[in-house]
């Protein structure tokens, strides 16, 4: 077990030097967000089924955290929307 | 009186949570008798308008949060662990600092009135009403503190009931054989664990705006007020079912033993009350069309209001579907539940009407929504509520209300409520706006309001019969037996008033109508009346009211703005924490001989990692609403710094390691617990939390720069967004780091943690890690 947490370690360091890499890297820029929010969310899986045992524990614990979480993606996408995106649109502008 | 004071059994702590909810909403009553009074004639003067202000206020206020949601909390309590077959929550102490916690709140904000302070800016408390320079004293103060130490009773109670309905059934009592008021009660929890964490945020961002000097909700600062209200409403309307699916449930109980059948479809009930949960998140902009959203904006929540009419529509005829055909029997229960139905459809049609845009700018801020709220919410919520105090009553008292007052009661209260908030409907549409505190004859609605203020007299007449039936029956009333009414679930199976311990023998469920005969189940054998074997009650304690009451203290201190005085509620709150939770379990023998546990897990999973994790989903959704309120506030500061001046990505690059190793530290630190290595366990929990006094350290050192630059919380938006933000964050960073060193120091003193005690901390620990990951990429990497 102490193995798998240790290469989970690793990914997740070397996952976060390509972060900040990449933030530094002029080519990178046009597709800086899309690469910045993949790489952030195999971090926050990682950390979630390895070291918060998600993966292999109860589905009751999955259902109790990923409903929220989902609801709380919702939440942010749909506030973005009605700000700035598709749903701000209003007749004649 | 130490007993009530100390008292962790479930059912004290419900009559607790009855009798106090009862006198809010007298209370709430009262406020709404005097609105009425103003508003009886023309030209009333029997308020000032700055009193009327505060009046609406305080009596939506109490309504809701101090009134309806606490006496759903009062049947939660006392009912749900009888009907699940449990001896107790899966966490009394906690339960009894929910109450605490709540009486708190409640008196905190009520305290107001003695210092003529009372909240005046509605009960939705719209920006920038609340702002300091619209509200300069101290009454959105007290409102905005008060409801945050009410939303921590209501978190709190949330975990422990979703804990305690999915673990602690009796064997047997599958979800799908759960009586349809438990399965309510799990669905409000749910809501309360997810929509009170963005109240909270809402309110944080309100607090900071009035304490700090934030911009949050002012324009003047490059705020937004409309964010309020979409956070507002984003909790607002799940709130709406928060107060409904309880009183459903009551309805669910109630119809089926008085019609002598099942209910009709339960299991439509049960997936309709699940997806009308889930769908309320959906629908809050409904309640911002006069803002102008825009056509898309106004069409897809048009839609979704209308298709959650679906489900709701579907119980009703599914209610319909149980008395059709049954063998009625006319108790005041039924006719409170039946009355529910009726008027719970009128106040859900008047609601349909706000789905459409066009009429819904006609109706908003007028009378009409009032009459619509009150359909809802005194049709729906209270009607069921009393229909349950009816059924209940028995159970809880031992005691029979008298069934002939009880109708009197009813009759009052059904056209009470009906004279009083009918005319309302054309009161609005006739076009008189809401939270005026007078109006001219000229308007055409002097005659209705008349009418309106005896229908609020007759319902005050009718709580005072219901009172009189109360006394009456403490002195005089009938004795209930185990089971007046016949009923179908666990609760009617032991005596009334129940023992401490609930259930001599925890029973097997078998059937979803454990005491009816069904097809294939005769009725279940009530449990013996005495124990057979000794049974475990928990002590009382007086560390969950200690607790809860360095919450009003703290917030005593912030509304005096002396610092000394919130440190100390600060300290009354963790010295409350730290005896409590070292507290020596000790055995109440009162009804045993030897101790025995018979706790039965029902999925089989502990209940504090259960706890645990619900409260991390609830998590999800403050720092989801702190980081939408970052991303909303992006590039909209009206002045510098911005964050390309300020942001050092190499300093927080090596604190987001620093974080990720005091991860890798913390799964080390279990398994060295798990396989008994308490050197290594010792080392590795230190090493945790030295490695997260490291990370608070490099936050303060980034704040301490980030001031010294010219970036303070009140400078510009990003400083308020980013400072809120990560220093939530940092705070939940500080509250892990003494939680790993409480540890720690007790694995100094040779005391060995269990597994599952370090794995709670760790779930804790990990999800700070992953909020730092989002926070990282969102605030520092994507600029």
């Amino acid at each position: 077990m102490t193995a798998t947490y240790l290469r989970v370690f690793a990914v997740l360091v070397i996952v976060t030097v390509i972060e900040v890499g990449v933030f530094y890297v002029p080519t990178f820029q046009s597709f800086l967000v899309p690469m910045l929010l993949v790489l952030s969310a195999l971090k926050f899986a990682l950390v979630v089924m390895f070291y918060m045992h998600l993966k292999g524990d109860s589905k009751i614990y999955t259902f109790l955290f990923g409903g929220p979480l989902v609801l709380a993606t919702g939440v942010l996408i749909g506030l973005l929307l009605l700000f700035y995106g598709a749903l701000r649109l209003r007749a004649g502008v | 009186m130490t007993h009530w004071l100390t008292t962790t059994d479930h059912k004290r702590i419900g009559l607790l949570y009855f009798w106090t909810a009862f006198a809010f909403f007298l209370v709430g009553g009262l406020e709404a008798l005097l609105i009425r009074a103003q508003l009886a004639r023309p030209n009333g003067t029997v308020v000032d308008a700055d009193t009327f202000s505060a009046l609406f206020t305080m009596h939506g206020t109490t309504m809701v949060f101090l009134a309806l949601m606490p006496l759903s909390a009062a049947f939660f309590n006392y009912i749900v662990p009888l009907q699940i077959g449990a001896r107790d929550v899966a966490f009394p102490r906690l339960n009894a600092f929910s109450y605490w916690a709540f009486l708190g709140g409640g008196l905190f904000i009520n305290a107001s009135f003695l210092f003529g302070a009372a909240p005046d800016a509605g009960w939705f408390g719209y920006a920038n009403l609340t702002s300091k320079q619209y509200s300069p004293g101290l009454a959105i103060d007290f409102w905005v503190l008060g409801l945050q130490i009410l939303g921590i009773a209501s978190l709190a109670a949330g975990f422990n009931f979703v804990a305690t309905i999915l673990n602690m059934r009796a064997p047997g009592m599958k979800m799908m054989r759960l009586p349809v008021f438990s399965w309510m009660t799990l669905v409000t929890q749910f809501l309360v664990i997810t929509a009170f964490p963005v109240i909270t945020v809402g309110l944080v961002l309100l607090m900071f705006d009035r304490f700090f000097g934030t911009s949050f909700y002012i324009p003047a600062g490059g705020g937004d007020p409309v964010l309020w209200q979409h956070l507002f409403w984003l909790f607002g309307h799940p709130e709406v079912y928060i107060l409904i699916l309880p009183a459903m449930g009551i309805v669910s109980e109630v119809l089926p033993t008085f019609a002598r059948k099942p209910l009709f479809g339960y299991t439509v009930v049960v997936y309709s009350g699940v997806l009308i949960g889930f769908m309320g998140w959906g629908v809050w902009s409904h309640h911002m069309f006069a803002v102008g959203l825009g056509p898309m904006a106004d069409s897809f929540f048009a839609a979704t209001t209308m298709l959650i009419a679906i489900p709701t529509g579907v119980k009703i005829f599914n209610w319909l579907g149980t008395l059709w055909g049954g063998q009625i029997r006319f108790t005041t229960a039924l006719l409170f539940a039946v009355a529910f139905v009726s008027m719970f459809t009128i106040g859900g049609l008047s609601g349909v009407t706000h789905a459409s845009p066009p009429a819904d700018l006609q109706q908003t801020d007028t009378y009409y929504v009032v009459a619509h709220i009150h359909y809802v919410l005194f049709g729906g919520t209270i009607l069921g509520l009393f229909a349950g105090i009816y059924y209940w009553w028995p159970k809880m008292t031992g005691r029979l209300l008298s069934e002939t007052l009880g109708k009197w009661h009813f009759w009052l209260t059904f056209i009470g409520m009906n004279v009083a908030f009918f005319p309302m409907h054309l009161i609005g549409l006739l076009g008189m706006p809401r939270r005026i505190y007078t109006y001219g004859p000229e308007l055409g609605v002097s005659h209705m309001n008349l009418v309106s203020t005896v229908g609020a007299l007759v319902i005050a007449v009718a709580t005072l019969v219901f009172l009189y039936n109360v006394w009456r029956t403490a002195r005089w009333g009938a004795r209930a037996g185990n089971d007046p009414w016949n009923g179908a679930t666990l609760e009617w199976s032991m005596s009334s008033p129940p023992p401490a311990y609930n259930f001599s023998v925890i029973p097997t469920v078998l059937s979803r109508l454990p005491r009816w005969r069904t097809e294939h189940h005769e009725p279940m054998r009530d449990p013996p009346e005495v124990p057979p074997a000794a049974v475990h009650v928990p002590s009382g304690s007086w560390w969950p009211l200690v607790t809860a009451l360095g919450l009003p203290i703290m917030a005593t201190g912030a509304v005096a703005h002396t610092l000394g005085v919130v440190l100390l509620g600060a300290a009354v709150l963790i010295v409350g924490i730290y005896r409590w939770a070292y507290e020596p379990s000790r055995c109440d023998m009162s009804h045993a001989h030897t101790p025995h546990s018979s706790t039965h897990y029902s999925i089989g999973v502990d209940n504090r990692k259960l706890a645990v994790w619900a409260f991390i989903g609830s998590e999800c959704l403050l720092f989801g609403s702190l980081i939408s309120t970052y991303l909303i506030y992006k590039g909209k500061s009206l002045t510098g710094p911005y964050p390309h001046d300020i942001l050092n990505i190499p300093f927080t690059s090596a604190s987001t390691f620093d974080l990720l190793a005091s991860s890798l530290m913390m799964v080390l630190a279990l398994a060295a617990v798990q396989r008994g290595d308490m050197r290594w366990a010792r080392i590795w929990t230190f090493a945790t939390a030295l490695l997260g006094l490291l990370f608070l350290a490099g936050q303060y050192y980034e704040f301490s720069t980030f001031v010294h630059e010219g970036l303070k919380i009140d400078t510009n938006l990003f400083g308020a967004t980013f400072y809120v933000l990560t220093g939530t964050h940092g705070a939940h960073v500080t509250v892990g780091v003494l939680w790993l060193l409480t540890h720690w120091v007790r694995m100094l003193r040779g005391h060995m943690p269990d597994a599952i005690t370090i794995e709670i901390t760790g779930l804790y620990w990990h999800f700070v890690d992953v909020v730092w990951i989002v926070i990282f990429t969102l605030v520092y990497l994507i600029q």
